[in-house]
C-alpha cells in the first residue's frame, strides 16, 4: 500500500459509469415516478440509475486505493475506423442501392480493417461474400431484400 | 437521417416519373407487402394467406417484408415513404386509424400518404373472463362488474391495442372504472386469463376462439354486429344492452399515394379474387373472421371505413388522455 | 399404457419417409443457417419459416421444430468458435466454450455442446410426453409476483457470471437492466431513452446488442496488433473428442442443466432465460475449481448448454397444451400453425392425437438426427479455425449485418451493432465483462413489468411477494444464495481466485 499507484482501467470504467449513470437519470427525471400501486415510467430507471452513479463512484475509489496499476494496453484504432462503420454502411445503402451492392461496399469496407490483406484479396473476398449471400439469402431463402434499389441506373 | 430521407424522396420523384408509362404491363416483378408487426402474429398471418392467392391472381410473387415496431407506425412510414410505383404495398389494421391519434408525432399524414386498396378482413373480438369467474351470463356480469368495479382486474395487450381500445369503450358503456394492466402483447395477457391472475379482457376471436372452446376462459360477449358462426351461443354486445361496445379489427391494404391508378385497380381486382377463394374463407373462418365481400374490397370503401374509424376513435383516445408517444 | 399408445403414434407420424426426410431438412437447414455468425435462433426462423408454408401441416411443423434445434446448434457452434452468440442462451455458452476453443478445444467444447444438448434434449422430450398437462398447471401458477421473484433470482445470479470485480459485474447487470428498459413504457405509453427517434419505441434489438458487444468488440480486441490474426486456436486443435476425464466431469453438470432447464423452460414469459445464466452460476458455486471458469471450463459449457436445450423443448409445453407461445420462436410456431389451418388452443392434444403426439416424437428424432450430422461435422467446424482470422471477420461482418437486418428490417439496428460494438469494445478495455449486462438486458423490461403489474394487481400491497407461496420460496432462495456469496471463506477464496488471475 505504500506506492500509491492508481489503476486506470477501473477508474476509467468508474468514470464511465458514473456518466452513464447521470445521463440515464437526467433523462428519466422527466418521467412521471408515480406511487406505490401505480408506479411511473420513470420509478424504476430513477432508481437504477441512481445505483449505477452509486457503483461509478465505488468502482473510482476502488481504483484510486488500488495496489496495482493495470495499463489499458493498445487500442485498435484501425480497426474501430474501420469496423465499426461496416454495418452502417450496410445499413444506410441496402434500401437505397440495394442488398448486391451493399452487402458488397460492407465487406470491402471490413476487410480493409486488417493490413494483411491485399487490396486485390479484399476486392475478391468481398465478392465472394457477396455472390454467397445473394445465392443463399435472396435466392434460396428468398429474404424480401431488394437486390438492385432503386439509386441505381438499372 | 433526415438528409438521407431526403435523397429516398428525390430517387422517389425521379421513379415517379418512370412509373407513370407502366400501365398494362403491371405487374412485371415481385411485390413487396409490408406487414408492420413481427412475422407469426395474427396481421402476418392474415397478410400470408392474402398474398399467397394475390399472387396466384397477379402472376407475380408477392414477398411479405415484416417491418414491426411502434405499433405498426414504423412499416406504415416505410410504405408512405415508398416509390408510388405499385411494387411496395401495406397491410395495416385498426391500428392505421387510432395511430393518428395515439401517436402525437406520426411520420406520416394517415388520410393523404395512402391510396386505399380494399378491405380485407373483420377480425370480431371477444369479451372473455378467467374461466372461475362467476357471473354466468351477460347481463349478469355487466350487473357484476358494476357493482365490483373496484375489485375486478382487466388486461389488454398495450397501450392502443384493439384490446385496449375495446376495454375503453367496455368501461364507458358500464360506467366502470376498472383497474386495467397492460401486458406486452396479446399472447402473455391471455395466458395470466387462463392462469386465473387476472379477471377479464377483451380480445380478437383469433386469440380466444379456440381457448373459449377449450373450456379455459369463460365468454361472454361478442363485440361485432352479428353473432359469429364459430361461436353462435355467444350474444353480440348489441343485444345484451352495450350497443356502443363495437370493435372490430378491421385489416386494409394500402400503396403510398400517387401510385398509378391503374396498378391499385389491378391490385384491389387480385384482392377481391383472392378474398372470394373458398380456401381463404375456410382459413379465416377457423379464425373467426371471413373475408371482406367484394364490394368492401375496393379502394372506396377501405377509404370510407378509414375516415369513418379515424373521426370514431379521435374524441375516445383523447378523452382517455392516452398515448403512446 | 396410455403414454405408449400416444408415443407409438407419435411415432408411426414422426417416422414416415416424408417427414424423417423434413425432419432432416429442418435440422440441417437450421444447422446451416445458424452457424453463420451474428444469425441465432430467431433470425434463422424468421427466414425459414416462409419455406415450411408449402408443406402439409404435420411435416410444416415437424420441419419448423427442425429448424429451431438445429438453429440453436448452429448458433452454439458460432458462440463456442468466434465468440458470437445469436441468442441470449448461446451468451452463456460463449463464456467457457470460447476460451476453450482458444486454449484449441474447440472441437472438445463442441463435442461437449453436442452431447449435452442430445442428453438434455432426450430427457425434455419425455418430460413433455409424461407430463405436459400437470406442468402446464404449475406455470400457470406463475403470476406478476412470482415472476418479480424469479427475475430477482436470477440477478443475484447475474453476478456471479463475472469472474472478475464484484463491483464492476453488479454495474453492468444495472446498466443491461436501464438498457432493457429503453423504448415505450407499456403502461403509460411514455417513451423512455428513445432519443426521440421512433425506431427505438420497442426497445433495443436484442441481436443487435449481442452481435456489438460480443462478436464485434471480440474482433476489434484481435485488431489490437495491428495484425488482425489471433493468437492459437487453428494452431493446436488437439483432441477433437472429449476424453474420459472430460467426460465425467461433464455428466453431473449436464443433468443439473437439463432439470433447471427443464423446469424453467415451461414458463411462458422468459423463464427459460434464465436457465442458461442460472446452470452456470450453479456449477460455478459448485465446482471445486470456480476459478477456472471464464477460462474454459468444460463444467461451464455442459451445465448451460443442456439447459439451454432441456428449456427449448419444455418451452413447447405450453404451446401444446394451451397455444399459447411461450418466446418469439414459438409465436413464430403459431403463425406456422394457423396458415396450415391449425389454430393451436387447449384442444390440440385430444382433437389432433397425431399431430401433438407427431411433433413431440419429431423432437427426440431431430435431436437424435442432430447429433449424428454435428458430430462428424465438428471437424470440419474446428477447421474453420484455420481461417486466417483477418479473412474470416469481414465474412462476420456482412452476415451479421445481414441477420441483424432481417430481424425486423431495421436499418436503424445496424447502427445499434455498430454503438453497442464501440461500447462493447470500451468495457473489454475497462475488464468489464458483458454477460452480466447481457442478463440484465434482458431481464430488465421483465423485472419492472411483473414488479409493476404486481403492486396493481395486489393493490399496492408490497407483502404479496411474500404471501404467495411461490413467490416467498424464491425470495428465500434468493437470500440464501445471497448469504452463501457473502460467506466470509467464499469471498477470501474470491479474492484469492482474483489474485491468481493477475
Amino acid at each position: 500500500m505504500r506506492d500509491r499507484s492508481f489503476d486506470p482501467t477501473d477508474i476509467a470504467a468508474g468514470v464511465v459509469f458514473i456518466v452513464l449513470g447521470l445521463a440515464f437519470g437526467l433523462s428519466s427525471l422527466g418521467l412521471e415516478i408515480g406511487t406505490a400501486l401505480r408506479m411511473g415510467p420513470g420509478y424504476a430507471p430513477l432508481v437504477l440509475a441512481m445505483v449505477l452513479t452509486l457503483l461509478g463512484v465505488l468502482i473510482l475509489l476502488s481504483g484510486l486505493r488500488s495496489r496495482r496499476g493495470e495499463p489499458i494496453g493498445r487500442l485498435a484504432w484501425r480497426g474501430m475506423a474501420v469496423i465499426l462503420p461496416a454495418p452502417v454502411l450496410f445499413g444506410l445503402t441496402v434500401r437505397g442501392l440495394g442488398f448486391v451492392p451493399a452487402i458488397f461496399l460492407a465487406s470491402l469496407l471490413a476487410s480493409m480493417a486488417s493490413p494483411r490483406m491485399k487490396p486485390w484479396q479484399a476486392l475478391a473476398l468481398a465478392l465472394a461474400v457477396t455472390v454467397f449471400s445473394t445465392l443463399v439469402f435472396s435466392y434460396a431463402l428468398g429474404l424480401p431484400f431488394r437486390r438492385f434499389g432503386p439509386w441505381l441506373p438499372i | 437521417m433526415a438528409p438521407l430521407s431526403r435523397i429516398g424522396s428525390l430517387a422517389a420523384a425521379a421513379t415517379l416519373l418512370a412509373s407513370t408509362a407502366l400501365a398494362q404491363g403491371y405487374p412485371e416483378r415481385q411485390i413487396t407487402m409490408v406487414v408492420p408487426f413481427a412475422a407469426g402474429g395474427p396481421t402476418d398471418t392474415v397478410g400470408r394467406l392474402v398474398a399467397e392467392r394475390m399472387s396466384e391472381q397477379l402472376g407475380q410473387q408477392i414477398l411479405i417484408e415484416n417491418v414491426g415496431g411502434a405499433g405498426g407506425t414504423l412499416g406504415a412510414a416505410q410504405v408512405a415513404g415508398a416509390e408510388p410505383d405499385g411494387y411496395t404495398i401495406l397491410l395495416h389494421h385498426i391500428g392505421m386509424a387510432t395511430s393518428e391519434t395515439l401517436y402525437r408525432e406520426l411520420p406520416y399524414e394517415t388520410t393523404t400518404a395512402f391510396a386505399p386498396i380494399g378491405l380485407v378482413t373483420e377480425v370480431p373480438m371477444t369479451i372473455v373472463a378467467r374461466a372461475d369467474f362467476e357471473p354466468a351470463d351477460i347481463a349478469s356480469f355487466v350487473a357484476y362488474v358494476k357493482e365490483n368495479a373496484d375489485t375486478i382486474t382487466m388486461a389488454n395487450a398495450g397501450i392502443g391495442s384493439a384490446s385496449h381500445l375495446c376495454g375503453m369503450l367496455f368501461m364507458q358503456a358500464t360506467e366502470s372504472p376498472i383497474v386495467t394492466v397492460p401486458y406486452r402483447g396479446a399472447g402473455p395477457a391471455m395466458t395470466e386469463l387462463v392462469g386465473g391472475q387476472i379477471d377479464i379482457m377483451c380480445d380478437q376471436t383469433t386469440n380466444t376462439t379456440e381457448q373459449i372452446k377449450g373450456g379455459t376462459v369463460k365468454a361472454y360477449a361478442v363485440t361485432a354486429p352479428e353473432r359469429l358462426e364459430i361461436l353462435p351461443d355467444l350474444p353480440t354486445t348489441a343485444e345484451s344492452g352495450l350497443p356502443g361496445v363495437e370493435v372490430t379489427v378491421w385489416h386494409g391494404l394500402y400503396a403510398p399515394a400517387g401510385t398509378p391508378p391503374e396498378a391499385v385497380e389491378r391490385l384491389s381486382a387480385a384482392l377481391q379474387s383472392a378474398l372470394a377463394d373458398p380456401g381463404i374463407a375456410e382459413q379465416l373462418a377457423e379464425l373467426g373472421t371471413a373475408p371482406s365481400p367484394a364490394e368492401d374490397a375496393t379502394p372506396a370503401a377501405l377509404e370510407a371505413r378509414l375516415t369513418e374509424e379515424l373521426a370514431r376513435w379521435k374524441p375516445i383516445i383523447e378523452e382517455a388522455g392516452v398515448y403512446a408517444d | 399404457m396410455d403414454l405408449l399408445s400416444n408415443l407409438a403414434l407419435g411415432f408411426s407420424v414422426a417416422a414416415s419417409l416424408e417427414n424423417l426426410l423434413f425432419c432432416l431438412i429442418g435440422v440441417i437447414l437450421g444447422t446451416l443457417i445458424g452457424v453463420l455468425p451474428g444469425i441465432g435462433a430467431t433470425a434463422t426462423i424468421a427466414m425459414l419459416l416462409p419455406i415450411t408454408f408449402q408443406l402439409e401441416p404435420v411435416s410444416s411443423l415437424i420441419m419448423l421444430a427442425g429448424i429451431y434445434y438445429g438453429a440453436q446448434y448452429g448458433g452454439s457452434t458460432t458462440a463456442i468458435l468466434i465468440n458470437m452468440p445469436g441468442e441470449s442462451s448461446s451468451a452463456v455458452t460463449a463464456l467457457d466454450g470460447y476460451q476453450m476453443a482458444r486454449r484449441g478445444k474447440a472441437g472438445t467444447a463442441l463435442a461437449v455442446a453436442a452431447l449435452g444438448s442430445f442428453f438434455a434434449g432426450t430427457v425434455a422430450t419425455l418430460l413433455v410426453a409424461l407430463f405436459a398437462p400437470p406442468l402446464t398447471a404449475v406455470a400457470l401458477q406463475f403470476g406478476a409476483a412470482e415472476y418479480f421473484s424469479l427475475m430477482v433470482l436470477g440477478l443475484v445470479c447475474a453476478v456471479a457470471l463475472a469472474h472478475g470485480s464484484f463491483l464492476k459485474a453488479l454495474a453492468m447487470v444495472v446498466l443491461g437492466l436501464l438498457l432493457g428498459l429503453a423504448g415505450t413504457d407499456i403502461y403509460t405509453g411514455a417513451p423512455r431513452f428513445t432519443l426521440g427517434l421512433p425506431q427505438l419505441a420497442d426497445g433495443f434489438n436484442f441481436v443487435a446488442l449481442a452481435v456489438g458487444v460480443f462478436g464485434i468488440s471480440e474482433i476489434l480486441r484481435n485488431l489490437e496488433h495491428g495484425q488482425g490474426d489471433r493468437e492459437v486456436l487453428g494452431q493446436n486443435l488437439g483432441g477433437l473428442f472429449p476424453s474420459r476425464a472430460d467426460l465425467r466431469r461433464m455428466v453431473a453438470p449436464m443433468i443439473r442443466g437439463t432439470a433447471l432447464g427443464s423446469a424453467l423452460g415451461i414458463l411462458p414469459g422468459g423463464g427459460a432465460v434464465l436457465a442458461a445464466f442460472g446452470s452456470y452460476t450453479i456449477e460455478k458455486r459448485l465446482s471445486k475449481t470456480p476459478e477456472e471458469f471464464g477460462k474454459g471450463a468444460i463444467e461451464g459449457v455442459a451445465g448451460p448448454e443442456s439447459a439451454n436445450n432441456a428449456g427449448a423443448q419444455t418451452s413447447f409445453i405450453p404451446l401444446l397444451t394451451l397455444g399459447i407461445p411461450a418466446n418469439p420462436v414459438m409465436a413464430l410456431m403459431v403463425g406456422a400453425m394457423i396458415i396450415q389451418g391449425i389454430v393451436p388452443g387447449p384442444n390440440v392434444a385430444t382433437e389432433q392425437p397425431d399431430l401433438f403426439w407427431g411433433i413431440i416424437a419429431s423432437m427426440w428424432i431431430g435431436n437424435l438426427m442432430l447429433i449424428v450430422l454435428n458430430l462428424p461435422l465438428i471437424g470440419i467446424w474446428v477447421r474453420l479455425l484455420k481461417v486466417p482470422y483477418h479473412v474470416l471477420f469481414p465474412i462476420i461482418i456482412a452476415f451479421s449485418s445481414i441477420g441483424v437486418y432481417s430481424v425486423k428490417g431495421n436499418v436503424f439496428d445496424l447502427y445499434a451493432v455498430a454503438a453497442f460494438g464501440l461500447l462493447g469494445y470500451v468495457f473489454l478495455k475497462l475488464r468489464c465483462e458483458p454477460a452480466p449486462l447481457l442478463l440484465g438486458f434482458v431481464l430488465g423490461p421483465l423485472l419492472e413489468e411483473n414488479l409493476r403489474r404486481a403492486m396493481i394487481l395486489g393493490r399496492g400491497d408490497p407483502t404479496v411477494f411474500l404471501t404467495r407461496p411461490i413467490s416467498a420460496g424464491l425470495l428465500v432462495l434468493t437470500l440464501a444464495v445471497i448469504a452463501v456469496m457473502l460467506l466470509p471463506q467464499v469471498r477470501r477464496k474470491r479474492e484469492e481466485v482474483f489474485v491468481e488471475e493477475d
